[in-house]
């Protein structure tokens, strides 16, 4: 019985009923990936594990083929697997299609990876960093973090081309390396992968003329008034709303209805905090106290929208990667070599 | 090189396939070894005017000029020549050619209305991996048509048996070496196309629907490379899976494109 089914697990026909299996089936598969976008769409932006655990799940009538595929596949590999090891147990008679069998062990190898990958690693999506912050890779990497040091979109001819982000990894603390990544020039670091997704801008605060000239007011400013007074920025919201109770709320990120809330201090008065609506105008106690400011432009920051991604797999598939092309070349120097020799075994 | 010129010079090689077309089928009518001699020198002057073009056009651009509907089209159609000629030279295989120079002149034909201006490469297509994934595929995909006009060949030699046409089993072996060329190159093309997804997606396999059908073609080719040791896929088997692979390969190749949308957008 073991060996009818090593034999059979050996067997090339079956290799080719479970190619023609899987091909049949992914491309019906396809079709129905097309039709259901909302069911399939967000394939790409998770592990293949958390795709069945939110979609497939939730959807058996469409994601039925997938299983079938997965089970042709895999049984394809351990076909695979079988035909090598047959193959590395006479390989002294048949040396001469290392070529091939290297490409069979790098499908395994990439198979392997591949389900190593869809169940224990992880893709995490619009991780947007401000310029001179750090974002916890906590869930990803413990102990490690990314920091943001400079964004540069780059324009070429008036239109957007790259992003330049430079990042500094870092560990407990304390900076690993620093690197600039851009377009298909990621960040990698073991088996995780960070690439810049796409940028965005953000209003951090306001330009303003005073009599003192343009100064930037931003979260943290300081402003020294020539009597000793003290205006400090304590917030700022690029758009905001008054509400029925006076108070005011934040509503969104567009440059729309900013506002700043301020803290005006004296060394003989008690301090003032309040909002100043740009829109409004200086709020009363400011103008009274001599403040005069006119406002010219947001002051804008930006943000890189970064793709985390983690694949213990990808190592091995790189492996698998070049075992394969290592074995196409090896059997395509050979492929003439053996037909000279009339070498064309006819299994049937 | 200005898109004049370039309209100019595939005219002429479209000219040159035209002609090397009516050789062939002349010597096919009236057998004169000289007509196939003539044709041969027309398909290498065709395929040297393409060459020309190619190379003039990757120096203007700096990259090789491959992102576009126009020149996919024109590259295919001249890997195309460059994998007849091979065979020719290689096994003289003659009027055989007729059908690859068919489905030449219907690559360049569709190509020449199209606007050949080259633009500025995109940033995401600044990399050698891509140059090195598309150069494979369509060399790949040149081998599958190549096998696919062989397989057409070899079914109407079975019903013809006719001495303008290699025997059997020469248009058999021809067959199978051409699946086995094309399957080589088209996995060197999935592995640069996995290696540069993993850079600029972070994943090295997508279920997006062109990654999902070239992974179909892989896995149909890789199931062909076995069929011919099965006697009863040899031969005529092989010819008819041979037509059917190059159905999947343009389905990959245009219907997706035309039909779908993905993320390999063509124009
Ligand atoms: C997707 C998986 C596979 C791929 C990509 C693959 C690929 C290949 C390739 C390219 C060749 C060379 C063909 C030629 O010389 O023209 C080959 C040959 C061969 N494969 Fe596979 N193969 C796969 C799975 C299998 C399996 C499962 C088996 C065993 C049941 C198998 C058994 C063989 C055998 C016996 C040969 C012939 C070697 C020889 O004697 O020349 N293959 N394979």
């Amino acid at each position: 019985m073991p060996t009818r089914l090593w034999n059979l697990l050996c067997n090339l026909k079956l290799a080719i009923w479970l190619a023609s299996v899987a091909t049949v089936l992914t491309m019906a598969g396809s079709i129905v990936m097309i039709k259901y976008p909302k069911t399939f769409g967000s394939i790409d932006q998770m592990i293949l594990a958390d795709w069945f655990a939110r979609f497939g799940q939730a959807r058996p009538g469409l994601s039925w083929w997938l299983w079938l595929v997965a089970g042709a596949v895999l049984l394809l590999g351990l076909n695979t697997l079988c035909c090598f090891f047959d193959w590395l147990l006479r390989i002294r008679a048949r040396w001469r299609k290392s070529g091939e069998y290297l490409i069979h062990l790098g499908f395994i190898l990439c198979l392997g990876a591949f389900v190593w990958g869809s169940l224990a690693g992880s893709r995490s999506e619009g991780n947007a960093i401000r310029v001179g912050e750090s974002l916890p890779l906590a869930g990803l990497l413990p102990g490690h973090a990314l920091r943001l040091d400079t964004f540069e979109p780059v324009f070429v001819g008036g239109q957007f081309s790259d992003m330049r982000s430079t990042l500094t990894l870092l560990r407990d603390g304390r900076e690993l390396r620093t690197e600039v990544i851009r377009l298909n020039h990621p960040l990698t670091e073991g088996d995780l992968i960070v690439l810049p997704a796409t940028f965005a801008q953000e209003a951090e605060g306001f330009r303003c003329d005073s009599p003192q000239g343009s100064i930037e007011l931003r979260p943290g400013s300081v402003l020294r008034l020539p009597d000793g007074r003290v205006l400090r920025v304590l917030r700022f919201f690029a758009d905001v709303r008054r509400g029925g109770d006076g108070r005011i709320y934040p509503v969104g990120d567009e440059v729309n209805n900013p506002a700043f809330e301020l803290e005006l201090l004296h060394p003989q008065d008690g301090p003032w905090r309040g909002w100043y609506l740009l829109r409004e105008g200086l709020p009363a106690p400011l103008t009274a106290a001599g403040i005069q400011l006119q406002p010219r432009e947001p002051l804008l920051r930006a943000i890189s929208v970064l793709t985390i991604n983690r694949d213990p797999g990808a190592e091995l598939a790189k492996i698998g990667g070049i075992l394969m092309g290592l074995g196409v070349a090896l059997a395509l120097l050979s492929f003439y070599a053996k037909r000279r020799r009339g070498d064309r075994p006819e299994l049937d | 090189m200005s898109p004049a010129l370039t309209t100019v010079l595939l005219s002429a090689a479209f000219a040159a396939y035209l002609g090397a077309t009516l050789l062939y089928l002349g010597h096919l009518k009236w057998r004169r070894p000289g007509l196939a001699q003539a044709a041969l020198v027309t398909v290498s002057s065709g395929l040297a005017l393409q060459t020309t073009v190619l190379l003039a056009r990757w120096l203007a651009a700096g990259y090789l000029p491959v992102t576009n509907l126009f020149s996919t089209l024109f590259f295919f159609s001249w890997a195309l020549a460059a994998c007849y000629l091979y065979f020719e030279l290689r096994y003289r295989i003659r009027a055989t050619g007729l059908f690859v120079l068919f489905l030449n002149l219907l690559l360049l034909g569709a190509a020449l209305p199209r606007d050949p201006a080259i633009k500025p490469l995109i940033a995401s297509l600044d990399t050698p991996l891509f140059t090195l994934h598309i150069i494979c595929s369509f060399v790949g995909y040149a081998f599958f048509a190549m096998a696919f006009s062989l397989g057409v060949l070899y079914l109407l030699q079975q019903r013809l048996g006719t001495d303008l046409f290699p025997e059997l089993p020469l248009l058999r072996k021809l067959n199978e070496e051409a699946i086995f060329l094309g399957f080589v190159l088209f996995t060197l093309c999935m592995i640069f196309g996995a290696i540069w997804a993993f850079v600029a997606w972070g994943y090295w396999f997508s279920w997006n629907i062109k990654s999902v059908w070239s992974f179909i073609v892989w896995l149909f080719y890789a199931g062909m490379c076995h069929a011919k040791f099965i006697k009863r896929w040899q031969g005529t088997g092989y010819a008819w899976l041979s037509i059917a692979g190059f159905g999947v390969v343009l389905f990959t190749y245009l219907g997706i494109g035309l039909l779908l949308s993905s993320n390999h957008p063509l124009d």
